[in-house]
């Protein structure tokens, strides 16, 4: 569904990412792991035409993204749940669960509701009071609410208790067995790699590793650099 | 006090007419951070729009002030979409030197056009006044401050309201995040600044009515409407409104007790205690408090 091939970029004369290949299927979470500065958020930023490719391709269902703006990305049918979530702090929950509809017009919050219940007693809440996990949770529903095909989040677990975390990311395999993949970028490089399907790992701007993500799990080098373990 | 209860009266109807010269200056500083220093010479644009339509074609002001706010609209959308949105990330400096010139191209265009003469829109109704006790309310000043009151209210409808006051109230927050959603930034932003050129333009037709202008006005509404919108809390529509009735107040308190100059340094004084007492403002500006630039 999302195929990235041989996709170089960078900001302005700074190359932070070569030749990068990935690709996400239909009804699939994907993630990409590795250490800080490797070029993840870029990698999604690229995805999401924030910025722009130097040479390689980016393709989702057969149509060219890169050369498209952030809001004819949307269109498309990628979401990005970007990093620090970036709620619009000072409107209520509903209100930016009705901003995520804004492509299509959609207003049902039914069914991102019944995803995140918790959401259900907050929705006249100011986004910007809710604590760090619920502001994780209505950004995601809020991701949902144009009813993406891919869902791209960024640094889900950021600042969030351990245990909130996991509580997230059970969320995930429901999002993506209802029609919308989704593509991880994670620092908890264990839970990102327990939920997918299939993951990648991203070092000093080329993709270093990938494949099954229970093999890489198991990897000598995965353990050792991301797992604290070996 | 029947001379106190008058210049309240007056001061009133006058801060109310003030408000609606600020508010679109208010809502351009707080959705694009974009300090719009041509802002008076539209409202002065907007006089001329009315005067022009009433005298060349018999358009009661009242009516005139759509056609001007149509015009205004169509011109501000194109300013912001092809001039400012261009600079809109440049350093605040950018965007004041660049409305700055827009501003004097504007008041010079004006002075060839029109000629620097004062003018005013005569109507019937702008003569009349209503007698209240030993109060005279003018009766042209009343339409103007209920116009102007309808038109804050309808502004903060339709930005609270609406599909598109949400993204703007939205786009104005978080640009990258609202462009994340699918929303048109650009078209937003141009649309924000269209409404603002139209309601300087009601405005200044409005004025037209009740007062004589000439293109040299154009900053002294600039600056006023500084005053109101930063009195008011930034971005506030309903601070602009309060901002207004009380610059308006304290001008027309400060025009039966003291003379001349020091009636204009009282507005000054106001905004300088406000601030000090309330550094965002009458209203504050939480929508606003936690903007992220992109």
């Amino acid at each position: 569904m999302l195929e990235v091939s041989g996709a170089s970029a960078g900001y302005g004369r700074v190359q932070v990412l070569w030749d990068i290949e990935l690709r996400v299927d239909e009804r699939e979470i994907v993630s990409l792991v590795g250490p800080n500065g490797a070029g993840k958020t870029t990698l999604l930023r690229v995805l999401s035409g924030m910025v722009p490719v130097s040479s390689g391709t980016v393709t989702f269902r057969g149509d060219l993204v890169n050369g498209r703006s952030v809001e004819q990305v949307v269109e498309l049918g990628i979401s990005h749940v970007p990093e620090g979530r970036r709620l619009f702090p000072g409107l209520s929950v509903r209100d930016n669960l009705r901003l995520g509809g804004w492509r299509g017009k959609h207003t049902d919050l039914e069914p991102v509701l019944e995803l995140f219940p918790g959401l259900t007693t907050r929705l006249d809440q100011v986004a910007g009071s809710m604590s760090g996990g619920e502001q994780q949770m209505c950004a995601i529903a809020r991701g949902l609410m144009s009813r993406p095909e891919l869902m791209m989040i960024d640094e889900l677990s950021l600042g969030l208790a351990p245990v909130v975390v996991d509580e997230i990311i059970e969320r995930l395999p429901d999002i993506a067995a209802s029609g919308t993949s989704v593509l991880l970028v994670e620092q908890d490089v264990d839970a990102a790699l327990r939920v997918a399907a299939r993951a990648y790992v991203l070092e000093t701007g080329r993709i270093a590793l990938s494949g099954k993500a229970q093999d890489l799990l198991t990897d000598q080098r995965v353990q050792e650099s991301y797992l604290g373990l070996g | 006090m029947s001379a106190f209860l008058q210049a309240t009266v007056y001061g009133l109807l006058q801060g109310g007419l003030l408000a609606l010269v600020a508010v679109g200056f208010s809502l351009v500083w707080g959705v694009m951070n974009v300090v719009n220093l041509a802002h008076g010479s539209f409202v002065i644009m907007g006089a001329y729009l009315g005067w022009e339509l009433q005298v060349h074609a018999g358009i009661d002001p009242l009516l005139g002030m759509f056609a001007a706010a149509a015009v205004m609209f169509v011109l501000g959308y194109a300013i912001q979409r092809w001039l400012i949105n261009l600079v809109v990330n440049a350093p605040i400096f950018i965007t004041l030197l660049l409305t700055f010139g827009l501003s004097l191209l504007i008041v010079q265009g004006m002075n060839i056009i029109f000629s620097a003469n004062y003018r005013s829109i005569s109507t019937g109704y702008a003569s009349t006044s209503l007698s209240m006790g030993s109060v005279r309310v003018p009766l042209g000043r009343l339409i103007a401050f209920g116009i102007a009151v309808l038109v804050t209210v309808a502004l903060v409808a339709l930005v609270n309201r609406t599909r598109i006051g949400l993204a703007i109230l939205a786009t104005g927050m978080d640009r990258g995040a609202a462009r994340l959603m699918g929303i048109p930034a650009r078209h937003v932003y141009s649309l924000t600044f269209g409404l603002s050129a139209a309601l300087a333009a009601i405005a200044g037709t409005m004025v037209g009515t009740v007062d004589t202008f000439s293109p040299a006005a154009a900053g002294s509404f600039t600056l006023l409407s500084f005053v109101i919108a930063v009195l008011g809390g930034l971005g506030n529509m309903y601070g602009a409104l309060l901002g207004g009735l009380l610059i308006g107040l304290v001008e027309s308190w400060a025009g039966l007790y003291l003379s001349g100059t020091w009636v204009n340094a009282m507005a000054f004084l106001v905004l300088v205690v406000v601030l000090v007492v309330r550094p965002s403002g009458l209203v504050g500006r939480a929508y606003y408090a936690a903007r992220v630039e992109v």
